[in-house]
Protein backbone atom coordinates (compact mmCIF):
# COMPACT_ATOMS: atom_id res chain seq x y z
CA UNK A 1 0.00 0.00 0.00
CA UNK A 2 2.93 2.54 0.92
CA UNK A 3 4.72 1.28 -2.72
CA UNK A 4 3.10 3.82 -4.92
CA UNK A 5 5.02 5.30 -7.21
CA UNK A 6 4.51 9.44 -5.76
CA UNK A 7 4.99 8.57 -2.28
CA UNK A 8 8.39 6.69 -2.71
CA UNK A 9 9.61 7.94 0.73
CA UNK A 10 6.57 8.64 2.29
CA UNK A 11 4.99 5.64 4.16
CA UNK A 12 1.85 4.97 4.87
CA UNK A 13 2.67 5.34 8.81
CA UNK A 14 4.06 8.66 8.47
CA UNK A 15 1.07 9.94 7.41
CA UNK A 16 -0.98 8.36 9.41
CA UNK A 17 -1.22 7.74 13.25
CA UNK A 18 -2.64 4.67 14.97
CA UNK A 19 -6.58 3.19 13.95
CA UNK A 20 -10.00 3.31 14.88
CA UNK A 21 -11.74 -0.64 17.04
CA UNK A 22 -11.78 -1.98 13.37
CA UNK A 23 -8.13 -0.78 11.80
CA UNK A 24 -9.31 2.12 9.74
CA UNK A 25 -6.05 4.39 9.74
CA UNK A 26 -6.47 7.80 11.63
CA UNK A 27 -4.89 10.76 9.40
CA UNK A 28 -1.78 12.21 10.91
CA UNK A 29 -3.10 15.78 11.80
CA UNK A 30 0.04 17.85 11.02
CA UNK A 31 0.38 20.84 13.64
CA UNK A 32 3.56 22.41 11.84
CA UNK A 33 4.04 21.58 7.84
CA UNK A 34 7.70 23.07 7.80
CA UNK A 35 8.76 20.43 10.81
CA UNK A 36 7.04 18.09 9.09
CA UNK A 37 8.17 18.22 5.85
CA UNK A 38 11.28 18.67 7.40
CA UNK A 39 11.05 15.32 9.42
CA UNK A 40 11.73 13.58 6.35
CA UNK A 41 14.82 12.37 5.12
CA UNK A 42 15.42 14.26 2.53
CA UNK A 43 12.82 16.96 3.48
CA UNK A 44 9.96 16.34 1.65
CA UNK A 45 8.63 18.61 -1.39
CA UNK A 46 5.26 20.37 -0.91
CA UNK A 47 4.47 18.23 -4.35
CA UNK A 48 5.21 15.16 -2.91
CA UNK A 49 3.52 15.49 0.86
CA UNK A 50 0.04 16.09 -1.47
CA UNK A 51 0.65 13.35 -3.20
CA UNK A 52 0.87 11.20 -0.70
CA UNK A 53 -2.48 12.93 1.19
CA UNK A 54 -4.21 12.19 -2.23
CA UNK A 55 -3.26 9.18 -1.85
CA UNK A 56 -4.67 8.42 1.59
CA UNK A 57 -7.47 10.86 0.41
CA UNK A 58 -8.71 8.26 -2.62
CA UNK A 59 -7.99 5.51 -0.40
CA UNK A 60 -10.23 7.20 1.98
CA UNK A 61 -13.13 7.93 -0.51
CA UNK A 62 -13.21 4.46 -2.15
CA UNK A 63 -13.73 2.95 1.10
CA UNK A 64 -16.73 5.66 2.03
CA UNK A 65 -18.23 3.97 -1.02
CA UNK A 66 -17.86 0.70 -0.08
CA UNK A 67 -19.08 1.59 3.24
CA UNK A 68 -21.98 3.39 2.32
CA UNK A 69 -23.19 0.15 0.00
CA UNK A 70 -22.73 -1.94 3.11
CA UNK A 71 -24.58 0.36 4.96
CA UNK A 72 -27.32 0.69 2.45
CA UNK A 73 -27.55 -3.38 2.38
CA UNK A 74 -28.34 -3.00 5.98
CA UNK A 75 -30.77 -1.11 6.05
CA UNK A 76 -33.08 -2.67 3.37
CA UNK A 77 -32.35 -5.99 5.57
CA UNK A 78 -33.22 -4.77 8.98
CA UNK A 79 -37.02 -3.98 7.95
CA UNK A 80 -37.32 -7.34 6.70
CA UNK A 81 -36.28 -8.75 10.03
CA UNK A 82 -39.00 -6.36 11.57
CA UNK A 83 -41.53 -7.60 8.82
CA UNK A 84 -41.21 -10.99 10.19
CA UNK A 85 -41.58 -10.09 13.61
CA UNK A 86 -44.38 -8.55 13.19
CA UNK A 87 -46.05 -11.48 11.44
CA UNK A 88 -45.11 -14.19 13.93
CA UNK A 89 -46.12 -11.70 16.43
CA UNK A 90 -49.65 -11.69 14.81
CA UNK A 91 -49.89 -15.63 14.44
CA UNK A 92 -49.00 -15.35 18.05
CA UNK A 93 -52.02 -13.31 19.21
CA UNK A 94 -54.55 -14.97 17.36
CA UNK A 95 -53.22 -17.89 18.81
CA UNK A 96 -53.41 -16.47 22.40
CA UNK A 97 -57.26 -15.25 21.29
CA UNK A 98 -57.72 -18.55 19.98
CA UNK A 99 -58.76 -17.77 16.47
CA UNK A 100 -57.49 -19.28 13.16
CA UNK A 101 -55.76 -16.74 10.95
CA UNK A 102 -57.47 -16.98 6.98
CA UNK A 103 -54.91 -15.21 5.17
CA UNK A 104 -54.15 -14.35 1.17
CA UNK A 105 -50.52 -15.19 0.44
CA UNK A 106 -48.48 -14.83 -2.48
CA UNK A 107 -48.11 -18.40 -4.75
CA UNK A 108 -46.07 -17.24 -7.20
CA UNK A 109 -45.89 -13.75 -8.59
CA UNK A 110 -49.05 -11.91 -8.98
CA UNK A 111 -51.02 -14.83 -7.98
CA UNK A 112 -52.76 -14.96 -4.07
CA UNK A 113 -53.92 -18.17 -2.90
CA UNK A 114 -56.18 -18.53 0.44
CA UNK A 115 -55.24 -20.52 3.17
CA UNK A 116 -56.64 -21.05 6.43
CA UNK A 117 -53.75 -21.03 9.12
CA UNK A 118 -54.73 -23.23 12.15
CA UNK A 119 -53.07 -21.31 14.97
CA UNK A 120 -53.39 -23.43 18.01
CA UNK A 121 -50.78 -25.79 16.38
CA UNK A 122 -48.79 -22.86 16.92
CA UNK A 123 -46.14 -23.78 14.33
CA UNK A 124 -44.47 -21.31 12.14
CA UNK A 125 -41.24 -21.51 9.59
CA UNK A 126 -38.61 -19.55 9.13
CA UNK A 127 -36.72 -19.53 6.04
CA UNK A 128 -33.18 -19.37 7.05
CA UNK A 129 -31.18 -19.00 3.32
CA UNK A 130 -29.24 -21.45 1.80
CA UNK A 131 -32.31 -23.05 0.76
CA UNK A 132 -32.86 -24.37 4.48
CA UNK A 133 -36.45 -23.58 6.60
CA UNK A 134 -37.07 -24.38 9.69
CA UNK A 135 -39.87 -25.68 11.70
CA UNK A 136 -40.36 -23.04 15.17
CA UNK A 137 -42.96 -22.52 18.39
CA UNK A 138 -44.06 -18.73 17.87
CA UNK A 139 -41.99 -18.09 20.76
CA UNK A 140 -38.87 -19.67 19.24
CA UNK A 141 -39.18 -17.90 16.79
CA UNK A 142 -39.80 -14.62 17.68
CA UNK A 143 -36.59 -14.95 19.73
CA UNK A 144 -34.70 -15.65 16.64
CA UNK A 145 -36.08 -13.31 14.97
CA UNK A 146 -35.34 -10.66 17.38
CA UNK A 147 -32.03 -12.03 18.53
CA UNK A 148 -30.87 -11.81 14.25
CA UNK A 149 -32.25 -8.28 14.78
CA UNK A 150 -30.33 -7.28 17.38
CA UNK A 151 -27.05 -8.24 15.50
CA UNK A 152 -27.72 -6.42 12.78
CA UNK A 153 -28.62 -3.48 14.51
CA UNK A 154 -25.53 -3.52 16.04
CA UNK A 155 -23.91 -3.92 12.71
CA UNK A 156 -25.34 -1.32 11.24
CA UNK A 157 -24.45 1.05 14.60
CA UNK A 158 -20.48 0.01 13.87
CA UNK A 159 -21.08 0.43 10.22
CA UNK A 160 -22.36 3.89 10.85
CA UNK A 161 -19.51 4.46 13.38
CA UNK A 162 -16.53 3.52 10.72
CA UNK A 163 -18.56 5.63 8.11
CA UNK A 164 -18.38 8.80 10.33
CA UNK A 165 -15.06 7.97 11.05
CA UNK A 166 -14.02 7.61 7.25
CA UNK A 167 -15.45 10.84 6.40
CA UNK A 168 -13.43 12.30 9.01
CA UNK A 169 -10.64 10.76 7.57
CA UNK A 170 -11.34 12.34 4.18
CA UNK A 171 -11.93 15.95 5.67
CA UNK A 172 -8.74 15.69 7.26
CA UNK A 173 -7.15 14.80 4.14
CA UNK A 174 -8.39 17.16 2.22
CA UNK A 175 -7.12 20.00 4.59
CA UNK A 176 -4.10 18.93 5.11
CA UNK A 177 -3.88 18.56 1.10
CA UNK A 178 -5.01 22.63 0.76
CA UNK A 179 -2.73 23.54 4.25
CA UNK A 180 0.13 22.41 2.55
CA UNK A 181 -0.13 23.73 -0.84
CA UNK A 182 -0.89 27.15 0.76
CA UNK A 183 2.44 27.20 2.96
CA UNK A 184 4.32 26.05 -0.31
CA UNK A 185 2.34 29.41 -1.82
CA UNK A 186 3.81 31.62 1.38
CA UNK A 187 7.20 29.55 1.07
CA UNK A 188 8.05 30.66 -2.52
CA UNK A 189 6.95 33.99 -1.85
CA UNK A 190 8.93 35.18 0.88
CA UNK A 191 11.59 33.03 -0.97
CA UNK A 192 10.97 35.61 -3.96
CA UNK A 193 10.70 38.69 -1.35
CA UNK A 194 13.90 37.90 0.39
CA UNK A 195 15.81 37.18 -3.27
CA UNK B 1 1.05 32.08 -6.57
CA UNK B 2 -2.58 33.00 -4.98
CA UNK B 3 -3.35 30.73 -2.48
CA UNK B 4 -6.88 29.02 -2.41
CA UNK B 5 -9.88 28.11 0.03
CA UNK B 6 -11.03 24.78 0.98
CA UNK B 7 -12.68 24.49 -2.50
CA UNK B 8 -10.28 25.05 -4.09
CA UNK B 9 -11.33 28.60 -5.38
CA UNK B 10 -8.34 30.91 -5.36
CA UNK B 11 -8.07 33.87 -3.11
CA UNK B 12 -7.45 37.45 -3.66
CA UNK B 13 -4.49 38.83 -1.99
CA UNK B 14 -6.93 40.76 1.01
CA UNK B 15 -9.29 37.11 1.33
CA UNK B 16 -5.98 35.34 2.54
CA UNK B 17 -6.27 34.27 5.92
CA UNK B 18 -3.06 33.98 8.11
CA UNK B 19 -4.78 31.61 11.05
CA UNK B 20 -2.86 28.49 11.52
CA UNK B 21 -5.29 25.27 11.40
CA UNK B 22 -4.86 24.25 15.28
CA UNK B 23 -6.35 20.70 16.21
CA UNK B 24 -8.82 21.85 18.07
CA UNK B 25 -10.10 23.73 14.41
CA UNK B 26 -9.66 20.27 12.42
CA UNK B 27 -11.73 18.78 14.98
CA UNK B 28 -14.46 21.65 14.53
CA UNK B 29 -14.33 21.24 10.89
CA UNK B 30 -14.50 17.02 11.28
CA UNK B 31 -17.50 17.89 13.64
CA UNK B 32 -19.26 19.90 10.83
CA UNK B 33 -19.05 17.98 8.03
CA UNK B 34 -20.46 15.09 10.17
CA UNK B 35 -23.18 17.03 11.69
CA UNK B 36 -24.10 17.88 7.73
CA UNK B 37 -23.99 14.35 6.66
CA UNK B 38 -26.09 13.39 9.64
CA UNK B 39 -28.65 16.56 8.58
CA UNK B 40 -28.97 14.76 5.09
CA UNK B 41 -29.97 11.64 6.74
CA UNK B 42 -32.18 12.61 9.20
CA UNK B 43 -33.97 14.79 6.65
CA UNK B 44 -34.34 11.69 4.39
CA UNK B 45 -35.58 9.53 6.75
CA UNK B 46 -38.08 12.44 8.27
CA UNK B 47 -39.32 12.61 4.53
CA UNK B 48 -39.95 9.00 4.17
CA UNK B 49 -41.75 8.87 7.79
CA UNK B 50 -44.49 11.58 6.80
CA UNK B 51 -44.94 10.14 3.67
CA UNK B 52 -45.39 6.43 5.51
CA UNK B 53 -47.97 8.39 8.01
CA UNK B 54 -49.88 10.23 5.36
CA UNK B 55 -50.72 6.59 3.64
CA UNK B 56 -51.62 4.47 6.82
CA UNK B 57 -53.95 8.20 7.54
CA UNK B 58 -55.41 7.74 4.28
CA UNK B 59 -56.05 4.20 5.43
CA UNK B 60 -57.25 5.08 8.39
CA UNK B 61 -60.02 7.06 6.56
CA UNK B 62 -61.43 4.50 4.36
CA UNK B 63 -61.43 2.75 7.22
CA UNK B 64 -64.06 4.89 8.54
CA UNK B 65 -66.07 5.23 5.61
CA UNK B 66 -65.75 0.88 5.36
CA UNK B 67 -69.71 -0.80 5.96
CA UNK B 68 -68.17 -3.33 8.61
CA UNK B 69 -67.19 -5.82 6.78
CA UNK B 70 -63.22 -7.73 6.93
CA UNK B 71 -60.64 -6.07 5.79
CA UNK B 72 -57.47 -7.54 4.30
CA UNK B 73 -54.46 -6.52 6.38
CA UNK B 74 -50.91 -6.83 4.96
CA UNK B 75 -48.06 -7.98 7.04
CA UNK B 76 -45.32 -8.80 5.67
CA UNK B 77 -45.48 -10.64 2.61
CA UNK B 78 -49.14 -11.77 2.85
CA UNK B 79 -52.88 -10.25 3.32
CA UNK B 80 -54.59 -11.22 6.38
CA UNK B 81 -58.42 -10.87 6.75
CA UNK B 82 -59.17 -8.99 9.96
CA UNK B 83 -62.13 -6.86 11.16
CA UNK B 84 -62.38 -3.11 10.63
CA UNK B 85 -61.73 -2.83 14.29
CA UNK B 86 -58.62 -4.97 14.51
CA UNK B 87 -57.11 -2.89 11.47
CA UNK B 88 -58.00 0.62 12.82
CA UNK B 89 -56.25 -0.60 16.36
CA UNK B 90 -53.43 -1.84 13.94
CA UNK B 91 -53.44 1.84 12.24
CA UNK B 92 -53.37 3.77 15.71
CA UNK B 93 -50.88 1.28 17.28
CA UNK B 94 -48.91 1.88 13.90
CA UNK B 95 -49.04 6.14 13.10
CA UNK B 96 -48.22 6.29 17.34
CA UNK B 97 -44.89 4.07 16.67
CA UNK B 98 -44.06 6.40 13.56
CA UNK B 99 -45.14 9.33 14.72
CA UNK B 100 -42.71 9.01 17.82
CA UNK B 101 -39.62 8.54 15.50
CA UNK B 102 -40.83 11.50 13.25
CA UNK B 103 -40.76 13.80 16.42
CA UNK B 104 -37.41 12.36 17.54
CA UNK B 105 -36.24 13.07 14.02
CA UNK B 106 -37.10 16.89 13.82
CA UNK B 107 -35.41 17.35 17.31
CA UNK B 108 -32.52 15.79 15.82
CA UNK B 109 -32.43 18.09 13.36
CA UNK B 110 -33.26 21.25 15.52
CA UNK B 111 -30.20 20.21 17.54
CA UNK B 112 -27.84 19.84 14.50
CA UNK B 113 -28.90 23.13 12.49
CA UNK B 114 -28.15 24.86 16.41
CA UNK B 115 -25.20 23.01 16.57
CA UNK B 116 -23.92 24.20 12.82
CA UNK B 117 -24.91 27.60 13.19
CA UNK B 118 -22.54 27.76 16.43
CA UNK B 119 -19.35 26.01 14.44
CA UNK B 120 -20.23 28.43 11.44
CA UNK B 121 -19.64 31.80 13.46
CA UNK B 122 -16.47 29.78 14.92
CA UNK B 123 -14.43 28.85 12.09
CA UNK B 124 -16.03 31.57 9.67
CA UNK B 125 -14.77 34.12 12.51
CA UNK B 126 -11.55 32.89 12.64
CA UNK B 127 -10.94 31.85 9.11
CA UNK B 128 -13.24 34.06 6.89
CA UNK B 129 -12.85 33.18 3.10
CA UNK B 130 -10.51 30.71 3.46
CA UNK B 131 -13.08 28.46 4.45
CA UNK B 132 -16.33 27.59 2.74
CA UNK B 133 -19.31 25.40 5.03
CA UNK B 134 -21.52 26.19 2.00
CA UNK B 135 -23.95 23.63 0.69
CA UNK B 136 -22.20 23.42 -2.76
Amino acid sequence: MSDDAPIANISLESITEGSNPRGIPHTKFIEDIESFANSFNPPASPELLIGAYSDLYSKFKQYESQLSLKRANFEAKLPEIEKSIKLVQHLKSKKEADENVITRYNLADMIYAKAEVDCSQGIVNLWLGANVMLEYSYDEALDLLISKETLAKKEFGEITEDLTFTRNQIITSEVNISRIYNWDVRRKRSAAASS
Amino acid sequence: MPEANSEGMILTKDEENDAEVRREDQDKINEFGQLNARLHEVRAQSKELKELLEKIDDASTELMMGSGSTVMLCLGDALFESTEEDATEFCEAEVERHQAALDGLDSEEGEILERMAGLKKVLYGRFGKSINLEEK
